[in-house]
């Protein structure tokens, strides 16, 4: 079974969560309130992360980006890690991979220039205890001929014009996510759509594909989206497998479209807003179209030109 | 009968020379803060003209008091729909340009600018935004017919007047105008307290005063845009609205208001007058050829015993009833009709009357004498100078007839004095138009005494406001009651 399923059948309140509210069912044909409102769970305070079970510690926070013993996300495989560096250096920069990049650690600048520039982030609540467990985790599952942890098995079956068009509805939320989760339009937008546009709170992913370096990389994070904003909403909701596929198929098909152009959504937004406006002042000139207009002015005005006519 | 007591005044316009001392006798009391600077609680206007703010007689603009719709009576300006939909604009509020943006000048260039070719000058700078301006009007723009063929032919009191009649009073010759003071009327039925979302205003029991609670006023200038006359003006410094106090803490220490102390020609009196509250609204509601009998109606005979016990019951005070009985305002009002409400249509009861104004004696010249056009020693009434219909427009709801027997009766009491002083015109004559005009000879001598003759205390009749009692309700007279004298601050020591 495909572990973001398995993880979904999960109790709520076991469920690592940011987020104090519950998803409900209809919210997820409400795409931009529901955004609005996800926006706001993350802004909440976020409690301490409690003590939980390794392996699910490892499935939520580091199976996006790595594998172990399934080959390089967009994080190295970590099979074996323990023989490329010692333990305590992999602590440290487990705790905390920023500062030891900045401060110029020879072997730490060497993984981010292996991971294209992208920095591993530093993971609230993680304990020196939570670094060791994980490092045993890692080493335990480096023994197995098979780890759970091998990396989701993503179909090489080419895409048919079917997976993009359930792709293209699962994007703009006409098809319901089936964990409930808010569709992507919500918060982000790609070239050449609907006649304003996606949403405009997070990146454009006409050419996400691309950045992230293929299918596997790509399904891999869907999976178990890392940034806080994503992590807090699709963590309870998480994207089914087939949905990601599909949403992977629908930004392959969009990689020929370029990000850079102007899109006509935002004109539209702009022309939509002045006649709206025009609209709105047109009707109250109607309804207080006999309000009190200037007196004197107008006294002043008619008799002046009365004179001067005379 | 639910008897009241309205501190009231009267006006007399034949008196008035235009000098604005009440003006800045108020302004200099009462409106020299910031944010008032515009207001002029009491204003002298030139009539005809269109006074200040521009043209506020003109309700189809100003939508101010109140109208009858179906035989009820209905605010012009809002209701309590519109006090929600119009939360956000108010599309009856005049704009300080209606009244003008007030200004002074820079004195101080005068003195310290630099020596050059040229004299210094005072530039005129806003009292509002502090720029220099360019002035377009003034609180009295047009004193005197001062711009005329803009401000007095667009008075709105000329409306129904013929084009003869307009045409004469702008005549060479026969041009003529006069002065029309103006403060709040406190009214009976005040448009302004009806208006008030906020509750802000209230009619003083004791003395029918109308004021604005500075403290419940939220600026909604609900008021402003309500009162007819005009005369409640928004503080934008403050963000509340003010209007003539009638300068109540002078009427509570026995002194007349700053406009009437002060006031030169002496036109104006003030007193007690008791009336039925009651009837208030089915006066308000009456035809309009009937509104300045009924208005009249309301006042009550302070001398009527049965008046009087109602009123006692009512608890008002034994000395205002007998203020009421010697109040001039009840002479000019009541006994001798001579004073009219100004602009009884508006429906608020204004309790401000005033005297209609003779016009000024109308002459004509044959090559080298000069004449009366009349046969009489004064000119015809129907013939004068000021076309009756304007007067009755300002004073009689636009029927002559209220106007025409007050100014009969000035005619008749004059000729009578002059019969008595000059001799000149025969006293069978000057009797004879007394009784034609509805007055005893002694009705005239009593109006020719309060008229040219009064004394202070005759024009000003000022109840006891009991302040002493007033107190009590609020603070314990017996408060320091064995706590002063000698030995509080210091103990004195005993012994040598």
């Amino acid at each position: 079974m495909h572990p973001a399923v398995e993880r979904s059948s999960r109790p709520w309140s076991h469920s690592p969560s940011r987020c104090a509210f519950r998803v409900r069912e209809g919210w997820r044909h409400v795409a931009l309130p529901g955004a609005a409102l996800w926006a706001l769970c993350v802004m909440l305070p976020v409690p301490e992360m409690l003590a939980q079970d390794v392996s699910v510690d490892f499935r939520n926070n580091c199976q996006s980006c790595h594998t172990i013993g399934g080959g390089r996300l967009t994080g190295p495989d970590l099979k074996d890690v323990a023989r490329r560096k010692e333990r305590s250096w992999l602590i440290q920069f487990i705790q905390d991979p920023k500062s030891m990049i900045d401060a110029g650690d020879p072997y730490a600048q060497e993984l981010v220039k292996a991971s294209r520039g992208v920095v591993m982030p530093s993971l609230q609540g993680m304990t020196r205890l939570r670094a060791e467990a994980l490092l045993d985790l890692i080493q335990a599952e480096s023994q197995l001929s098979r780890s759970q942890f091998a990396g989701t098995q993503v179909s090489d079956r080419p895409f048919t014009p079917e997976d993009v068009e359930w792709g293209r509805r699962v994007f703009v939320g006409s098809l319901p996510l089936k964990n409930g989760g808010p569709a992507c339009m919500s918060c982000h937008t790609v070239q050449g759509f609907t006649f304003f546009g996606g949403g405009t709170l997070a990146p454009d992913l006409t050419t996400v594909l691309e950045r992230y370096q293929g299918r596997k990389t790509l399904s891999a994070w869907l999976s178990a989206p890392q940034t806080p904003t994503m992590s807090s909403l699709y963590t309870r909701a998480p994207l089914h497998s087939d949905e990601v596929l599909a949403i992977v198929a629908y930004f392959q098909s969009t990689l020929a479209r370029n990000p850079d152009d102007i899109s006509p959504a935002r004109l539209n937004f702009i022309l939509v807003g002045l006649a709206g406006t025009l609209l709105i002042m047109g009707l109250l000139d109607v309804v207080w179209g006999k309000r009190f207009r200037t007196v004197r002015r107008d006294l002043v005005r008619k008799k002046r030109l009365e004179i001067a006519h005379e | 009968m639910n008897v009241r007591s309205q501190i009231s005044m009267v006006f007399h316009l034949d008196k008035c020379i235009g000098c604005h001392t009440c003006s800045i006798a108020c302004k200099n009391i009462w409106t020299d803060r910031k944010g008032t600077e515009y207001m002029w609680w009491n204003n002298v206007e030139t009539k005809p003209g269109t006074g200040f703010p521009t043209a506020w007689e003109d309700q189809q603009k100003y939508r101010g008091g109140w109208e009858l719709q179906d035989g009820k009576l209905r605010l012009r300006s809002t209701s309590k729909a519109k006090t929600i939909t119009n939360i956000f604009h108010n599309p009856s509020m005049p704009s300080m340009d209606d009244y003008y943006e007030p200004w002074t000048y820079t004195y101080g260039d005068l003195f310290n600018a630099p020596e050059g070719a040229d004299q210094p000058v005072a530039r005129p700078i806003s009292q509002v935004t502090g720029e220099y301006i360019n002035i377009e009007a003034g609180p009295n723009w047009d004193d005197d017919l001062g711009g005329s063929p803009v401000y007095a032919e667009s008075d709105p009191n000329l409306k129904n007047l013929t084009p003869d009649q307009r045409e004469q009073l702008f005549a060479v010759e026969r041009l003529v105008f006069f002065y029309f003071p103006r403060i709040c009327n406190h009214c009976l039925n005040p448009s302004c307290v009806a208006s008030c979302p906020s509750g802000a205003l209230y009619k003083r029991g004791e003395d029918g005063i109308v004021l604005i609670d500075q403290k419940r006023c939220r600026g909604w200038r609900a008021c402003v845009a309500a009162c007819p006359y005009k005369k409640s003006f928004y503080n934008w410094s403050t963000g509340k609205s003010e209007k003539c106090v009638l300068c109540y803490p002078r009427l509570e220490t026995g002194q007349a208001p700053a406009c009437f102390h002060s006031c030169v020609g002496r036109i104006r009196y003030l007193g007690v007058l008791l009336y039925d509250a009651d009837r208030i609204e089915e006066v308000a509601a009456s035809p309009t050829d009937q509104l300045v009998d009924a208005h009249r109606s309301l006042v009550l005979n302070p001398r009527d015993p049965a008046v009087i016990a109602a009123a006692l019951a009512n608890g008002i005070h034994e000395s205002v009833i007998e203020s009421a009985q010697s109040s001039p305002v009840y002479k000019f009002v009541k006994e001798w009709k001579l004073a009219l409400p100004p602009h009884i249509e508006f429906r608020t009861l204004p309790m401000l009357y005033y005297v209609p104004p003779m016009s000024p004696v109308m002459a004509h010249r044959d090559e080298t004498t000069v004449g009366g056009v009349s046969e009489e020693f004064f000119h015809d009434i129907e013939d004068s100078r000021v076309p009756l219909q304007f007067l009755a427009n300002l004073f009689g709801a636009g029927h002559q007839g209220k106007v025409l027997y007050a100014l009969k009766k000035q005619k008749a009491i004059r000729t009578y004095r002059r019969a008595v002083t000059v001799g000149d015109i025969p006293m069978d004559v000057a009797t004879a138009m007394l009784r034609e005009a509805d007055c005893s000879p002694e009705e005239a001598e009593a109006v020719y005494n309060l008229t040219s003759l009064c004394t202070f205390e005759e024009r000003f009749v000022i109840p006891p406001m009991h302040r002493e009692e007033a107190i009590e309700m609020m603070r314990d007279p017996l408060e320091h009651k064995g706590s002063t004298g000698f030995g509080f601050m210091e103990s004195p020591r005993r012994g040598l």
